[in-house]
């Protein structure tokens, strides 16, 4: 069995107690206050009743808080289920029910918005991590607690630790089951590859409810470096956190980095010389700022490829291999790639397929939903829905999405999930979502609209009900109401099409 | 505290309590990531469902309305416009 995540944190407790462990929005913990709150939230967890393999709900927001919980659970052999907090209250219980949930801590506006709307079904207990609330344990109970360990025997590694949804506000979503094994193994393999020591200070600026942000906190606190934790991510927060902590290395998605090097090229910006590493991921970046970045940056810089399912899975850096400039790399060792045709053939070199790749750090699978992964598998290969090209020295190159999906701000939102929302609405014949471009997000929701005969389409309705019952990131940013969707001869939808259907309508102006 | 006020701080510290110290009246909740650009969409149709006024598109760009207690101001005004027909 490998190494336990919550043994090297504390043995990292013993070695360096006063060393600072994490930051985050001014706090600071040393590696001994760390393992003193990940023992107390362990034992008030322990106090309310919480079983090995129980599933916990947890709405979660970056804090040093939110970050000790997951070393809690790998200790007491217990699975998180951390939800992005904006999702509306329907996506929330359709995630429970799909993570299977017992318990549920949150802040307090989300259980007065349960309250507002119905509620939700807890079958363990609640703790509400803010203040006060009826029926909720209050999280300053921790206060009381021991900072004794009391660490589960029975641990294999192999027991779901972490559920992440990928999807959406209707239908089932998929929990991404990663166990504590997946976190280790996927821990190490970037350590190795980006050469990450304990001297590191290593910067994780999205919300820990994805995978990339649980990564960049749980790496730190195992290898004994120093994790520093954004918020929320404005480029002013970014610039302003950077300056003064000074991290060494980041994985930083590349929506935020175009919105880095704009505030990095006001005459106004501080030097930025701490880093020795970044990464960009989830999309290419444009050439140019890339090199601007560098820049002004001073430092390596790679791209890599992956998805949430098979973690990183490729890499380039962009200083040491001068003539791959547009690839995203090379696989890993823990992986292989190959391209594939419709057929299940293998495309030669050069030729765009399917990216299907076979790692050592795919998650468990889809919890409960194992058909839907043996359906996304191909010979053992986990079929991305991406598509890209290998050249002649197996480098990949990523060439865009088979499977529909916008990528706003680096979230994944599936249209599918916003075309069911809206298309309830009764003056509404049909709809579709489709990726509009933006500067800032790299795309934004955009949704055309066909009325009934004889019915008039209020955009405002419209977005009123988004506003109500999809999440801020599945807004429509904008709203084109129009007489038909493009489809093809079959009459399926042509959603990458929409886009030019209402520019030749003259409506996108 | 105003009603008004009371809901758009809820709404505003779904993730994040603001500091203690905090002056609700400049705070720009936009420029502090509390509410990033996609949220802000939902944030306005939120307070418009809310109190039964209606945002312009050229209101969505006034810097204003991203500070809580130029929002305030602004909702009142709505709420004032729209009761005397306006």
């Amino acid at each position: 069995m490998r190494s336990r995540l919550a043994d090297m944190l504390y043995e990292n407790g013993a070695a360096t107690p006063e060393k600072i462990a994490i930051w985050c929005d001014g706090k600071t913990a040393t590696y001994r206050e760390m393992c003193d709150l990940v023992s107390q939230y362990s034992n008030l967890l322990l106090s309310c009743g919480v079983k090995y393999g129980d599933h916990i709900a947890i709405p979660m927001n970056n804090s040093i808080e939110s970050v000790a919980i997951f070393f809690s659970a790998a200790d007491l052999g217990v699975c998180l289920v951390p939800l992005n907090p904006t999702l509306p209250l329907e996506a929330i219980k359709a995630a429970m029910d799909s993570g299977d949930t017992k318990h549920l801590i949150a802040r307090k506006a989300f259980f007065r918005e349960c309250e507002k709307k119905g509620g939700v079904e807890v079958s363990g207990f609640s703790i509400c991590l803010d203040s006060e609330y009826p029926g909720a344990i209050p999280f300053s109970a921790i206060e009381n607690m021991s900072t004794e360990r009391h660490p589960c025997k029975n641990i294999k590694g192999d027991e779901s630790l972490i559920l992440t949804m990928t999807s959406g506000s209707t239908g089932n979503p998929k929990p991404i089951d990663i166990s504590q094994n997946n976190k280790y193994d996927r821990a190490m393999a970037h350590i190795r590859v980006y050469e990450l020591t304990r001297e590191d200070r290593i910067l994780a600026a999205t919300p820990l409810y994805h995978s990339l942000a649980e990564r960049l906190v749980i790496l730190p606190l195992i290898l004994g470096a120093a994790s520093i934790l954004l918020p929320r991510f404005t480029p002013a927060l970014w610039l302003e956190c950077v300056k003064e902590q000074k991290p060494t290395f980041t994985i930083a998605v590349s929506a935020q980095l175009a919105q880095i090097l704009e505030a990095l090229s006001r005459p106004d910006a501080p030097a930025v010389d701490s880093f020795r590493s970044i990464v960009s991921s989830s999309a290419l970046l444009e050439k140019d700022v890339k090199l601007k970045l560098i820049d002004l940056l001073h430092c390596e810089f790679h791209e890599m490829y992956g998805t949430s399912e098979t973690s990183t899975v490729t890499t380039i850096c962009f200083q040491k291999v001068r003539d791959k400039q547009k690839s995203v790399g090379l696989p890993f060792d823990e992986g292989k790639i190959r391209i594939l045709n419709d057929d299940g053939t293998d495309c030669p070199p050069n030729v765009i397929g399917e990216i299907a790749c076979l790692s050592s750090l795919t998650c468990k699978g889809y919890y409960r939903q194992e058909a839907l992964m043996e359906a996304a598998k191909f010979e053992g290969y986990f079929r991305t829905g991406d598509l890209g090209y290998l050249d002649e020295d197996g480098y990949l190159y990523f060439a865009g999405r088979k499977k529909e999906l916008i990528i706003t701000g680096a979230v994944n939102v599936y249209p599918h999930d916003i075309d069911a929302v809206v298309s309830v609405l009764p003056e509404i014949e049909e709809c579709a979502a489709f990726p509009y471009p933006d500067d800032r997000l790299g795309e934004v929701v955009a949704l055309a609209v066909v009325p009934k005969q004889d019915c008039e389409i209020n955009i405002r309705q419209v977005q009123i009900y988004c506003a109500r019952h999809l999440a801020d990131f599945q807004q429509p940013h904008k709203i084109f109401v129009v007489d038909c969707l493009p489809k093809n001869t079959m009459g399926k939808l042509q959603r990458m099409n929409i886009l030019n259907h209402v520019r030749e309508l003259g409506l996108d102006e | 505290m105003d009603k008004i006020q009371e809901f758009l701080l809820d709404y505003i510290q779904r993730e994040y309590s603001l500091p203690e110290d905090v002056d609700f009246v400049t705070f720009n909740y936009v420029e502090s990531g509390y509410i990033d650009s996609m949220g802000l969409v939902q944030f306005i149709a939120t307070i418009e469902d809310e109190f039964g006024i209606e945002f312009a598109d050229e209101d969505l760009e006034n810097p204003k309305i991203h500070v809580i207690g130029g929002l305030i101001d602004f909702i009142k005004s709505k709420m004032d416009g729209e009761l005397s027909g306006g």
